[in-house]
């Protein structure tokens, strides 16, 4: 692989690389605003302007300046290096870049953040950009100056409604175009560009349109500066009292990869933010995905429940006891759940197979929606494909009702509240739901105990690729609420059966020889990556 | 009980087993809450078991949770006699870390208030164990002077006793415009307040006697068990890091290292009475040299504040102030052991930074630590009433020897 030097260190670089992109992938950070690895180049920012030295033997590229020379009193005219925008210059074999090494390049990147601050507002106690804002950054690490105009700055709108999801704030903006590219490039809806020139820039949404679709919040999260804030996001929270969990989203099949930020004072999940992964969402999440967070609080079973009476858990499991005493193996169904990890699915698996000895297995989650091309998957389950390699057998839910109605099935444990069609002819059979979420199952359940949901413990989800990823633990587990998998060890105990694993550790241990080779079968080349890590 | 004159004198029996007596934690004359077991034979001591940990408040561990510089305010509580110094020696050692050098001006300026705080650590040892000796009226005036340097320290901080003054580049504000006429009108009061009790213990029989050749320990042994500062000076060892490695501007001014020849309780009196005077030369020496105006503190905006005014009006302030309050100034990844001369002798701050704004791992070599760590060698076979000189002389504050 050819390379060049940055500030001495050799870079390896793909053929037709930008210099900035392969130092970006080597984890050298070139400071920059408008370029992101995901967007075209405008080179309008001039932050990550660079030196590159003239080849041996060649004359150097040179600009005539006149300096301030303050013994002299006066002007006197000197020659400094062009230099060089890095996310437009291609890199070439043997050149050499000067970054940090380059006082021209340091005084540059002082001068751009000076124009850049120039008329922006004191906003930094009012904005949720602030403690993850480039201007922040990089006026501390190249900046460190104070300020020179002493002029009225320009004023341009604030709190301008671009959509139903996002406002901007045209003071706060440094027409880095990375709102306005992103909606080009990725989300191919151009609804966004700018008017005006010089101070006067601003970002503003197409006559007669607004900005909205299901990729709006990605404007928010390209943006480097506070200029887009999301109206979910919007004064919710200050950025440094968040911490962050690495999540999956699960909102559809595809998995995308989120940090999940949350309070932990309060124990509530604030936001997602993608994770970039090349392999599942790139840098992007859709809106809808974006706003899943919130299922960490809303509609939880957070109570144990008997018929619809809330009761202590170890009561629910009393009422499990009486409900499954003596009903032969044969008529039980075990409903998996695609909205489940495999850690939970497997240990439902292992107390109908194994433990109660029974074959009925079947499968449910949520119904199909909204797909595209882009990100959006149509099956809206997170882990569809983890339990149908983990239980090939497992008949759809449709089936299901079916055999409820022939009187063959008569008793029901199920995982997860959701199903994919109207639950209601179940009612003829005795349910018990391990649920997170409230949905058709747990309406119609004679027993429902309390499952915590992904953000409160961790779990593999298989996406529809066949990616097996690990989603962090964020929270605390909220209410009553316990692991799913151990809820099902509380039932089989309840139940008078003997429980063989009663760790997340043996379950995992088991989990990868039964899934070799098939749920492995995405990026990650072991099985002994699921369950210990992201598959990055 | 039957009255003691009705026994025959032949009747009454000591006991022939030694009796454990519990001396603290809390005991009008230990000034710190420490607790010694003694094995008493008759008055004499057979053995000495010095219990600490009793202000035990764990600062070290409270240090890695905020930014660098909201560490100011714990090490005031360490040595809070003479919190000046340890907030200099922090300031020092941070800075250490960051390769900063403060302006002249923030040099002498801290050196003339540490050499206050001083001053102000050797009154109060030295009166306070008069007081527990009975002499009352020396530690009235010795206190008396205390309150003049601490009326110099509140002029200058606002605080007469934790300041958290030092800034890591800096000080918290410039010297007001009356400092200097301020310490020269204080300082030969001070002496003068100094000399009157010294003329009226060093006169006194009983006083002397119960100090002199009392818990004597020779430099030697000092040196062996870590004791550094006054202590170790009195036992005739002329270590002061002052002039062993100097720091600040102390090896451009002129003061000698007084130093006692037999290590017992009265040299340790002595050699702090003595010391207050060197303290008093640096003083002025440093005033004479400290400029009237320019910079106190560096002019470096990853470790200091902006102008107030300028947070509330430009953005370049702005964001310099939320960065330092918000994630503290940035100190290079790396470690570094930092020592100065505190009131008690080395104070010494290893700090281990892993680049963030927060502390990664604080620790703090209190210098009474070690001294308290000989205490119960010094009390070996010495009577009951030696406790309280002897412990008195070793100026025991619990804020830093407990860690």
């Amino acid at each position: 692989m050819p390379t060049f030097k940055l500030d001495g260190k050799p870079v390896p670089f793909e053929p037709g690389e930008t210099i900035i992109h392969a130092a970006w992938r080597q984890g050298h950070d070139i400071p920059h605003y408008c370029w992101h690895p995901g967007l075209s180049a405008p080179a309008n920012c001039r932050m990550c302007l660079v030196e590159i030295l003239p080849k041996p033997g060649q004359r150097p590229l040179n600009l005539d300046v006149l300096e301030w020379d303050a013994k002299l009193g006066d002007y006197k005219a000197v020659q400094k290096p062009k230099l060089q925008p890095s996310c437009y210059i291609a890199a070439a074999d043997g050149m050499e870049v000067l970054a940090d090494g380059s006082e021209h390049v340091r005084k540059a990147r002082h001068d751009v953040q000076e124009f850049l601050l120039l008329n922006h507002p004191v906003d930094c106690p009012i904005c949720d950009q602030s403690g993850e804002c480039k201007l922040q950054d990089y006026w501390l690490e190249y900046g460190r100056y104070q300020k020179r105009m002493h002029d009225e700055p320009v004023h341009k709108p604030k709190g301008v409604v671009f959509g139903p999801t996002i406002v901007y704030d045209a003071e706060r903006c440094v027409m880095c175009t990375r709102c306005i590219r992103f909606m080009d490039e990725v989300a191919k809806d151009p609804v966004l560009d700018m008017r005006e020139r010089g101070n006067l820039n601003e970002i503003f949404v197409a006559p007669g349109r607004q900005l909205e679709g299901h990729y709006t919040f990605m404007t928010e999260h390209v943006c480097p500066v506070g200029a887009l804030t999301t109206q979910d996001f919007r004064f919710k929270a200050r950025v440094w009292f968040l911490r962050t969990a690495n999540a999956v989203c699960q909102g559809c099949a595809t998995g995308c990869n989120a940090h999940l930020d949350y309070d932990p004072r309060y124990n509530k999940a604030y936001r997602y933010r993608p994770r970039d992964n090349e392999k599942v969402n790139k840098f992007w999440m859709c809106d809808e995905g974006m706003l899943t967070y919130k299922e960490a609080h809303d509609d939880r079973v957070l109570e144990a429940r008997v018929g619809s009476a809330e009761s202590p858990v170890a009561r629910a499991l009393d009422e499990a006891r009486t409900i499954f005493g003596g009903v032969s193996a044969g008529s039980i169904a075990i409903v998996l759940s695609a909205q489940h990890s495999l850690e939970d699915n497997w240990a439902l698996r292992e107390f109908g197979t194994v433990l109660l000895g029974t074959e009925n297995l079947y499968l449910t989650g949520k119904p199909d929606g909204y797909e595209d091309t882009i990100l959006i998957h149509r099956d809206k389950n997170p882990n569809t494909r983890g339990v149908k390699e983990l239980a090939p057998s497992a008949k759809p839910f449709r089936s299901l009702l079916d055999d409820v109605a022939s009187g063959r099935i008569t008793h029901v444990v199920a995982l997860g509240g959701a199903a994919p069609t109207d639950a209601a002819g179940l009612r003829p059979a005795k349910v018990v739901v391990i649920a997170a979420h409230e949905g058709p199952l747990t309406e119609l359940a004679r027993v429902v105990l309390p499952a915590t949901s992904w953000a409160e413990q961790g779990g593999t989800y298989v996406n529809a690729k066949g990616l097996a990823q690990a989603s962090e633990k964020a929270l605390e587990a909220l209410g009553s609420s316990k692991p799913a998998w151990t809820l099902v060890a509380d039932l089989a105990i309840a139940l008078g059966l003997e429980v063989p694993w009663t760790k997340l550790k043996q379950i995992r241990a088991r989990l990868v020889p039964a899934s070799e080779g098939s749920i492995t079968s995405g990026a990650t080349a072991s099985g002994a990556a699921i369950g210990q890590g992201s598959a990055e | 009980m039957e009255p003691l004159d009705e026994v025959e004198e032949g009747e009454l029996e000591l006991p022939a087993e030694p009796m454990h007596l519990n001396m603290g934690p809390s005991h009008p004359a230990t000034h710190g809450t420490v607790r010694i077991v003694l094995e008493l034979s008759g008055e004499t001591i057979l053995k000495s078991d010095v219990q600490v940990g009793y202000l035990h408040r764990g600062f070290e561990k409270m240090c890695e949770r905020g930014t660098w510089a909201q560490v100011f305010p714990y090490v005031d509580r360490l040595n809070y006699v003479s919190p000046m110094l340890n907030n200099v020696g922090y300031a020092l050692a941070v800075e250490k870390m960051c390769g900063l050098v403060v302006p002249d001006r923030c040099q002498w300026y801290r050196m003339a208030l540490g050499e206050l705080a001083r001053i102000s650590d050797h009154l109060t040892c030295d009166g306070a164990m008069a007081m527990e000796l009975g002499a009352f009226t020396p530690f009235l005036w010795f206190i008396k002077a205390r309150e003049m340097v601490w009326d110099i320290l509140e002029e200058e901080t606002g605080a007469r006793m934790t300041h958290s003054f030092g800034r890591i580049g800096g000080m918290a504000s410039p010297p007001t415009p009356d400092f200097k006429a301020q310490c020269r009108a204080a300082l030969p009061t001070i002496v003068e307040l100094v000399e009157e009790g010294e003329k009226m213990l060093l006169k006194n029989r009983i006083f002397l006697d119960r100090l002199e050749n009392v818990a004597p320990i020779s430099g030697k042994d000092a040196t062996h068990l870590g004791w550094t500062g006054p202590c170790l000076r009195a036992a005739g060892v002329a270590y002061d890091i002052r002039k062993s490695h100097p720091y600040l501007k102390y090896d451009e001014v002129d003061f000698d290292v007084p130093v006692g020849t037999n290590g017992d309780t009265l040299d340790r009196f002595l050699v702090r009475l003595a010391e207050i005077r060197q303290s008093r030369r640096i003083i002025e020496q440093s005033l004479d040299r400290m400029a009237d105006d320019g910079p106190v503190n560096c002019d470096d905006p990853r470790v200091l504040l902006p102008n107030k005014l300028d947070v509330y009006t430009t953005i370049e302030a702005t964001i310099q102030h939320f960065k330092l309050i918000m994630e503290g100034a940035k100190v290079p990844k790396g470690e570094c052991y930092s020592y100065t001369e505190g009131g008690n002798g080395e104070l010494g701050y290893y700090i281990v930074s892993d680049g963030s704004g927060t502390p990664y791992r604080i620790r703090i070599r209190p210098p009474c630590f070690q001294i308290v760590g000989g205490l119960s060698k010094l009390l070996e076979g010495r009577m009951l009433s030696d406790i309280v000189p002897t412990f008195g002389s070793l100026n025991m504050i619990g804020g830093e020897c407990d860690h």
